[in-house]
């Protein structure tokens, strides 16, 4: 497909470099000549510099042809005229990050009017997902599939949980009690594995387990990971995000305490979230932090603009003993070192931007080609899971699993057979129409046959 | 840096010169001139080397090719190639001196077209279509050919499509480099196609006429007669290789507009190519009107003659129709005017090119313009757009190394032979701009055979810099080229 992406900020180059790998030809749009020479080096993209919004431009990169306009500039208003005019010269579908929650609010009129398909809020996405972790404190991530009836924690092993040193064929036998979900991602040391029956997890994996949502509650609660729940939240910094969080975890029962350093900005929030305690002060003051009851919290979740304060204070609240730490860092490629710092739940707004865009732009190129319903990238890309529905006259129809040849390094995770969820053992069958997710350690499956044969 | 990825690279380049002389073996087969085993000994040489390091070395899927090593497949690819593209010359015999073999191979993978070979006649068929086929393949660039046929080799292909290809800039015709390729090679081979039927047409025999389309398209200039072009005395020959060599030194991007819908348009608004219109042009009426009385007032025998020479010269070819050392000393100093020149970026032509004489020009009106009103915030355009002013200081810095080249060459190649001054000017000039023949004792109808090994050795990387363009070569003369990191 020919995908144009304007504006090659964080979430553009990522994009930009994800497409590319996907076989997709990528027209780079940007006003900044370094941007460009970036681009033209590093990426095999056709790099154009000019203003994404100005028709001459787009019409260079031959928007006409566009499969798909991706806008992701800095600024809302170049997003949306570059939507309204690449939908008037002919792309097919476009897609716009619109921050502002003023726009949010009028989304539908604008998205009609405009001829904008998609409009990604960055900040929304965000906030959603640390509201999804903060309902599993433990995980490191969460994915849904199967519109989500099927989920994907992340977890790390630990000292003492009951499955440790026990073969993954042995388990159901050795802890009948323990609830049977599927553990579909392994990294140890930095290197992706599918377990197979042989496979034997060690403390401090990084362990993916797959299943409906009320197995793995009960998994959780057996392995003793659930037994706090989150009450009480302290949010660092008053941006976008902390907005849109506490929309979503107030109402919940959450109480929450913002640090906000403008006066005009805490007031703004304390006019918006009546309920939310807005602290108006530096929340990287130690003093302030303990004074407002760090140590009592349940959650602590740093998103101030600066990634540095963002960590340091992560990691302070970690010392303190708050269980589960947030902080945001917008630089992916830190996100190692981190993890080994002991802050397991880092989030970037760029990279749930990026791919909530990639989730998209592969539904539409699916409708062509490839039949991928959705794709989730996980572990940094080091690993997808792959949502495909089974069709009619497939070679893998009817036949049990341990029969059918899989391909090496994919695992099927879930199948959900008429709504409902079955975490696949050799005997269970694929039958028309099933939702199949597959985990994959390589990326580019297409199609289901390429996992499943005969 | 990453070894095994340069090493990998290449061993695919000297595959893809086994694959090219494979023509040339068949031939030699078919003429029995006694030089196939020649020929299949230095394709067995090719292939064990080449698949050797291509095969012996695995390719980690996390690779990604960066800029300098980029520069270092270029610069060693290139040395690579000629190392062995010399070993058919080598083993048949027919330049046993391996000098003389690597000018030669050097000089048409370069298209320049310079020979030190002294002896047409008896010239076994299969080694002289080889030394055809280096001009064709070297025109538009061996890099280019291997990421055409193999464009998943490596991520991040763009760094070698830079090294390659002359111009300032880069010009990608599609998104992906691979495809791009692909591309120019079909505009290529379709060209050139034409051109051997049509010169089949005009009454050569298929033999000549694919060695002189080889010869046009890469705007090489060596032929299989020590007469070049003139030995045809064809007027209709002439004059079909006169618009084909003007041809190939238009940017072949331009071709791809013209095909893609923009037909005419795309020429007529390329600055570029409207500049190298009427350069040529220009250069065409000047110099017949200056060889009326050479050629005795017979304004078409001078058109003739003079169109040819200036239209080979402007594309750097090098072909032959008449002695332009005979010829007046102005229509001989507009030769050097054009053979400095050049023609289009993304051309398979070599010279400075026709853009960056252009923002020469433009950038030196501004410099006078900017003496009265120093205050003036002044941009220079191409095609209507600013140029980015990184990319001008480029430019001139390119113009001055070009020139500096050009004496430091003539210097050494001075210690080397007994020739005169203006001989070795402009025999520096001629491999410096891929042209080929020069004036004086490097002229029209002489040859680079009296130079001794280090002059040929001298030309042999004068030529290397000028088609890569000076810097992939020269940054080989760097410490950090030489650093892991």
């Amino acid at each position: 497909m020919r995908i144009l992406v304007i504006g090659a900020g964080k979430v553009g180059y990522a994009l930009a470099e994800h497409l590319t790998e996907e076989e997709h030809d990528v027209i780079v749009i940007d006003k900044d000549e370094m941007v460009i020479d970036r681009c033209t080096g590093s990426l095999d993209v056709l790099c154009i510099r000019g203003n994404g919004a100005n028709a001459k431009v787009l019409l260079e990169a031959g928007v006409d042809k566009a499969n798909i306009v991706i806008a992701s500039t800095e600024s809302d208003e170049t997003n949306m005229l570059a939507c309204l005019i690449s939908k008037r010269l002919g792309a097919k579908y476009t897609i716009a990050r619109i921050r502002d929650p003023e726009f949010n609010e009028s989304q539908t009129l604008l998205q009609n009017e405009l001829g904008i398909d998609v409009a990604i809020n960055p900040e929304r996405a965000t906030a959603l997902e640390i509201s999804r972790l903060l309902r599993y404190p433990f995980a490191g991530s969460i994915e849904s599939f199967a519109r989500g009836q099927v989920e994907m924690v992340e977890f790390r092993a630990q000292e003492g949980d009951p499955f440790l040193g026990i073969a993954m064929k042995d388990l159901a036998a050795e802890i009948p009690k323990m609830p049977r979900v599927l553990y579909a991602i392994v990294e140890r040391n930095n290197a992706i594995q599918i377990p197979g029956g042989d496979f034997v997890i060690e403390p401090g994996d990084k362990v993916f387990v797959s299943g409906d949502m009320m197995t793995i509650n009960d998994y959780f609660r057996f392995l003793g990971r659930n037994r706090q729940k989150i009450r009480s939240v302290m949010i660092l910094g008053g941006g976008r995000i902390s907005y849109y969080l506490s929309k979503f975890i107030v109402p919940i029962g959450v109480h929450v305490t913002l640090f906000e350093i403008n006066p005009e900005k805490a007031r703004t929030l304390s006019e918006q979230l009546p309920k939310v305690d807005v602290i108006l002060g530096d929340g990287t003051d130690q003093d302030l932090l303990e004074e407002q009851g760090l140590s009592q919290m349940d959650a602590f979740i740093s998103l101030s603009n600066r990634d540095e304060e963002n960590l340091m204070t992560g990691m302070y609240a970690s010392r303190s003993g708050v269980p589960k730490v947030i902080a945001k860092n917008s630089r992916m490629a830190y996100q190692q070192i981190l993890n080994d710092l002991g802050l397991d739940s880092v989030i970037s707004p760029q990279f749930i931007t990026s791919s909530t865009i990639l989730r998209y732009v592969r539904a539409r190129a699916n409708s062509k080609g490839t039949r991928v319903e959705r794709l989730y990238r996980l572990l940094g890309g080091k690993a997808e899971a792959l949502e495909f529905i089974a069709r009619r006259g497939d070679a893998y129809i009817g036949i049990p699993l341990k029969d059918l040849n899989t391909r090496k390094g994919a695992l099927v995770s879930v199948i959900v057979h008429q709504g409902k969820i079955i975490v696949p053992f050799g005997q269970d069958r694929i039958e028309e129409g099933d939702h199949v997710v597959i985990i994959s350690s390589q990326s580019g499956i297409a199609d289901l046959n390429e996992v499943l044969y005969k | 840096m990453n070894r095994k990825l340069i090493f990998r690279m290449l061993g695919a380049l000297l595959l893809i010169e086994d694959a090219a002389m494979v023509p040339a073996f068949i031939l030699s087969l078919i003429y029995q001139d006694g030089d196939a085993p020649a020929i299949a000994l230095s394709m067995m040489i090719l292939l064990l080397v080449g698949g050797g390091l291509f095969l012996g070395l695995k390719r980690n899927p996390d690779d990604h090719l960066r800029l300098k090593e980029g520069f270092l497949i270029t610069a060693f690819g290139w040395l690579l190639l000629a190392l062995f593209g010399c070993l058919p010359f080598l083993f048949s015999g027919t330049l046993p001196r391996f000098e003389d073999a690597f000018f030669e191979t050097v000089s048409g993978l370069t298209t320049t077209g310079a020979s030190v070979v002294t002896r047409f006649s008896g010239f076994p068929r299969g080694v002289m279509f080889w030394r055809a086929t280096t001009h064709w393949i070297g025109g538009m660039g061996v890099l280019v050919l291997t990421l055409a046929l193999l464009p998943k080799l490596t991520g991040r292909t763009a760094h070698l499509v830079k090294a390659e290809s002359p111009g300032p800039s880069l010009s990608k015709l599609v998104p992906k480099t691979g495809a791009t390729a692909k591309i120019l090679y079909r505009i290529y081979i379709g060209l050139s196609l034409t051109e051997f039927v049509i010169l089949m047409f005009c009454g050569l025999n298929p033999y000549d006429a694919a060695i002189h389309t080889m010869s046009t398209a890469g705007t090489g200039g060596f032929s299989n007669y020590g007469a070049s072009v003139a030995a045809f005395n064809n007027p209709l020959v002439e004059m079909v290789i006169t618009v084909f060599m003007l041809c190939y030194g238009v940017n072949f991007a331009l071709y791809y507009k013209f095909l893609i819908g923009d037909h005419f348009r795309a020429f007529i608004r390329d600055e570029e190519f409207r500049w190298y219109f009427f350069l040529a042009c220009g250069f065409i009426v000047a110099v017949t009107l200056n060889n009326l009385s050479f050629y005795s007032g017979n304004l078409l025998t001078s058109l003739r003659y003079s169109a040819f020479q200036v239209a080979s010269v402007m594309s750097t070819t090098g072909f032959v129709t008449a002695d332009f050392n005979l010829w007046p000393a102005s229509s001989q100093v507009l030769l050097l005017i054009i053979m400095f020149i050049g023609s289009c970026a993304g051309s398979t032509a070599g010279g400075m090119k026709v853009i960056r004489v252009n923002m020469l020009i433009k950038m030196s009106r501004r410099n006078i313009r900017a003496a009265l009103h120093p205050k003036k915030v002044d941009v220079v355009r191409i095609d209507g757009k600013a140029v980015d002013e990184t990319m001008l200081s480029q430019v001139a810095l390119f113009a001055f190394m070009y020139g500096a080249l050009v004496l430091l060459g003539a210097l050494i190649l001075s210690t080397s032979a007994p020739y005169d001054t203006l001989t070795h000017l402009t025999a520096s000039l001629t491999c410096v701009s891929n042209v080929g023949p020069g004036l004086g004792f490097v002229g029209p109808v002489e040859n680079f055979a009296g130079y001794g090994i280090v002059g040929k050795f001298t030309c042999s990387m004068l030529m290397l810099s000028g088609r890569l363009e000076l810097l992939p070569l020269f940054i080989l003369f760097t410490g950090s080229a030489w650093h892991k990191y």
